[in-house]
């Protein structure tokens, strides 16, 4: 009998080994070797250094003890977040209905399709865990002394909690795509989704970055009760606890079952009962969910209206063929869901920001201190819609454009001008936002809305360079896309913020009082203003100078 | 922009990719006119060479002109005067037809009225209105493959390039291709190179027919010299004589 399940399994794993396929196994191999030294030996022995150097456990622990029953349930949330939406969000990057008419063509029943996607995903999301889980785990086991039969059941948990929640999160994803279908209108939608997926991620990965100690009480510990991350968390910190090397007498043990609520034995039931729920209602629901549908290339049919009054404009200003250019870059791009859910992740990560400084009552942190780091937020906005994704969706489509006489330069810089266009709402909208929030004063708002335009066209400028240069289509999980969204985000901020290294270390090195200069010249208070007038001429010319070269990669003929 | 009626000239062009030789000492000469067939299996070089003649490719070595302009330093010159169908469809999924052509138009320098006339009767004549205004998210395959047909003609030009111009089309959006070839070439001079591996449509539509294999050229002359030449009765015996191919039932069990 073959067992069909491991053929697919297989499959997954060559798929996602095939960058190291010369050596698939030594390399894998390799790789878990590695991934278990750090779990077992490096972490703990970097965390009791570290822990010992800064705070001696002793005086640690009683604060960890403390903290535990709540930061464990925070941690548990992230981590469960994470296996839930990550796997979610890369398998959307690419539709793969297409496999599942080869398995349903040869028979394979639905229940081996689900199985064998599951464990041919585990081998990279294995490893995520090992290097994560101790990170994560380890202060806790060395602050109560857990024995080894304790700490082996803490990560049997913390296993299962992966399992299950990774079980779960491949069911969704192909309820979703097989929702979508394969199409570039479904791709489009499942990129989008993918966003917003990612979304929900950072809200709760900046919550850990900014508000660690006092997540828990915001969301309340009755409140996590209903997440199974809790659940999990919970039985962990009961098995550190009845496993504890400390001592830790009876009313102490009682003292955390009053945090806790539920005791061990609920606990226990609901992991189990959640794990098991899961896999058989995927089991259950498989042959439901391995079902082809027409998807949405057939569903909907979507016909163009009257051109807006926006784009009717850019005709009436520029009349020729690259007014018509224009017009049908823009049409390209904000019809596209993946660019606006990219615009909405932009827009959200320059207002989250100053939510939460505000948010942790630093009382000096005003406007003027805080100008750059918004300006550097909005060029983040600018460079992240226009990194990668959203310039040209194939190769054939290039060699279209190319076919023309100078049709790669015509196209970028009429691309550049339609974004240039868009960027006037990406500006618009954090500033105003932050004029609310902020309580600003009508010249902090023109400022800001002002200098952050030009940021926001400086970072669209730089990724548009950027990925000129090294052009990834519309393939989202590929290298070239990462290191274009990379290099874009990279470069528009630190060349604003390189300004102000390169001004401490001017003024540390040839001892004159560059910053006192600028203050000078922008006037007393504004020197974060100033700072970051020469922080966008430095992105401006730097962001021209990729233009330029991507227009020139562009336009030469293949080697 | 012809050279003594000849509008497509290579003199020894070669290409190679790393260890792949695509295109080896390539010496042909298309008049003026003419619908120039090229054949050849998979990987024969076809559309490396319609990439280099195109001006989209440079060649390693050897020279080529294209309507007179060389494909080394006359690139743009080259683009302005010729059409290219690509092999895959390269279309944007989030414009309508219409827009796209209207983008195609642009990028070659046009634009108003006269160009949407021309938009709205080349899509009726391909059978496309009614859909016109619909995203080309939503077209089939051959729809596609209409829209694309459409843009290369869009800007007139003298000489067209068309890989694999029928391989998603339907028989009667096939033979309407075939027409507008025929009538085109007859009525207005445009000159066509046509890749394909469709020996019937070969046979139907072109004049002189090259078959390329292994990335030299084998085979030149008309349909029925090439097929006299080598004692078959249609296009696909001789191509089949030619470039090899054929299996004997023997063979095509073996498997079982």
């Amino acid at each position: 009998m073959v067992r069909t399940w491991l053929a697919i399994a297989t499959a997954e794993f060559q798929v996602l080994t095939s960058s190291m396929r010369r050596n698939r196994k030594l390399y894998a191999g390799i790789l878990y070797a590695i991934a278990l030294v750090w779990a077992v030996v490096l972490t703990p022995m970097i965390y009791n250094a570290v822990l010992g150097a800064i705070f001696p456990m002793h005086v640690l622990r009683p604060m960890l003890l403390v903290i535990f029953p709540g930061l464990m349930r925070t941690v548990g949330l992230f981590l469960w977040l994470i296996l839930l939406l990550f796997p979610l969000s890369m398998a959307l990057q690419e539709i793969k209905i297409g496999q599942w008419e080869i398995f349903l063509s040869n028979n394979v029943r639905t229940r081996d399709i689900m199985t064998g996607t599951f464990l041919g995903k585990m081998g990279l999301y294995s490893l995520i865990i090992i290097a994560l889980a101790p990170l994560l785990i380890s202060p806790f086991m060395l602050a109560f002394e857990v024995s080894i039969v304790g700490q082996l059941l803490v990560y049997g948990v913390v296993t299962l909690l992966a399992m299950g929640t990774i079980w779960l999160s491949n069911f969704v994803t192909a309820l979703v795509q097989a929702r979508l279908g394969e199409s570039s209108r479904g791709n489009d939608l499942a990129k989008a989704v993918a966003m917003v997926v990612a979304i929900v991620v950072i809200i709760p990965m900046y919550g850990l970055m900014f508000f660690l100690p006092t997540l828990s009480e915001m969301m309340g510990m009755n409140a996590f009760l209903i997440l199974p991350s809790t659940w999990f968390s919970d039985l962990i910190s009961w098995i550190a606890i009845t496993f504890n090397g400390i001592g830790l007498t009876g009313s102490q043990i009682m003292g955390f079952s009053t945090v806790l609520q539920l005791d061990i034995l609920v606990t226990s039931v609901l992991v189990i009962g959640f794990v098991l729920g899961t896999v058989g209602l995927a089991l259950g629901a498989a042959d439901r969910v391995f079902t082809i549908e027409a998807g949405v290339r057939t569903e909907v049919v979507t016909t163009v209206g009257r051109e807006n009054v926006i784009l009717r404009g850019i005709r009436k200003i520029s009349t020729g063929p690259f007014g018509s250019l224009m017009v049908t870059n823009t049409k390209d791009f904000v019809r596209k869901a993946q660019n606006l859910s990219k615009i909405g992740y932009g827009v959200i990560l320059a207002i989250i920001m100053p939510i939460v400084m505000m948010a942790m009552d630093i009382e000096y942190l005003q406007f003027s201190e805080m100008f750059m780091m918004l300006i550097v937020m909005m060029s983040l906005i600018g460079a992240m819609p226009f990194a990668g994704t959203g310039f040209l969706e194939s190769k054939d489509q290039l060699w279209i454009i190319q076919s023309a006489p100078s049709g790669a330069s015509r196209f970028v810089k009429s691309r550049i001008a339609s974004q240039a266009m868009i960027s006037i709402a990406l500006a618009l909208i954090p500033s105003v936002i932050l004029y609310f929030m902020m309580n600003l004063t009508i010249f902090e708002f023109a400022t800001l809305l002002g200098l952050g335009y030009v940021a926001v066209v400086g970072g669209m400028l730089t990724a548009t360079g950027v990925t000129a240069r090294n052009p990834n289509y519309e393939d989202t999980k590929s290298p070239a896309h990462q290191a274009n969204v990379m290099t874009s985000v990279m470069i528009a901020e630190f060349s604003i913020m390189g300004v102000m290294f390169a001004d401490i270390f001017l003024t540390i090195g040839t001892g004159i009082d560059f910053f006192g200069m600028i203050a000078d010249f922008f006037g007393p208070g504004n020197m974060m203003v100033g700072i970051s007038v020469m922080g966008l001429v430095v992105q401006w010319i730097i962001a021209g100078v990729l233009v330029w070269s991507g227009i020139r990669y562009l336009s030469r003929p293949d080697p | 922009m012809t050279n003594n009626g000849i509008v497509i000239r290579t003199s020894g062009l070669n290409k190679r990719f790393d260890t792949v030789h695509a295109v080896r000492d390539l010496d042909l000469e298309v008049r003026s006119g003419s619908r120039f067939g090229f054949l050849g299996p998979n990987g024969a070089g076809k559309t490396t060479t319609v990439r280099i003649l195109s001006g989209l490719m440079k060649q390693t070595s050897g020279d080529a002109t294209v309507c007179g302009y060389d494909v080394s330093t006359q690139r743009d010159s080259i683009k302005a005067v010729t059409g290219l169908l690509p092999e895959s469809p390269g279309l944007y999924s989030k414009l309508s037809a219409v827009e796209f052509l209207e983008f195609i138009g642009a990028l070659n320098g046009r634009n108003g009225d006269a160009l949407n006339r021309r938009i709205d009767i080349m899509l009726d004549m391909l059978g496309l209105e009614g859909r016109q205004d619909d995203l080309l998210e939503s077209y089939s395959s051959g729809m596609k493959q209409k829209v694309l047909v459409a843009s290369t003609l869009l800007s007139e030009p003298k000489l067209v390039f068309l890989d694999e111009p029928t391989s998603r089309l339907d028989p009667a959006a096939s033979a309407l291709v075939k027409d507008i070839i025929l009538v085109l070439a007859q009525e207005t001079e445009t000159s066509f190179f046509i890749c394909s591996h469709q020996t019937s449509f070969v046979e139907d539509v072109c004049d002189v027919v090259g078959i390329l294999n292994d990335g030299a050229l084998v085979t030149l002359g008309s349909p029925q010299e090439i097929i006299e030449n080598t004692g078959t009765k249609d296009l696909e015996a001789a191509y089949l004589k030619i470039v090899g191919g054929h299996v004997d039932r023997e063979t095509l069990l073996a498997w079982r």
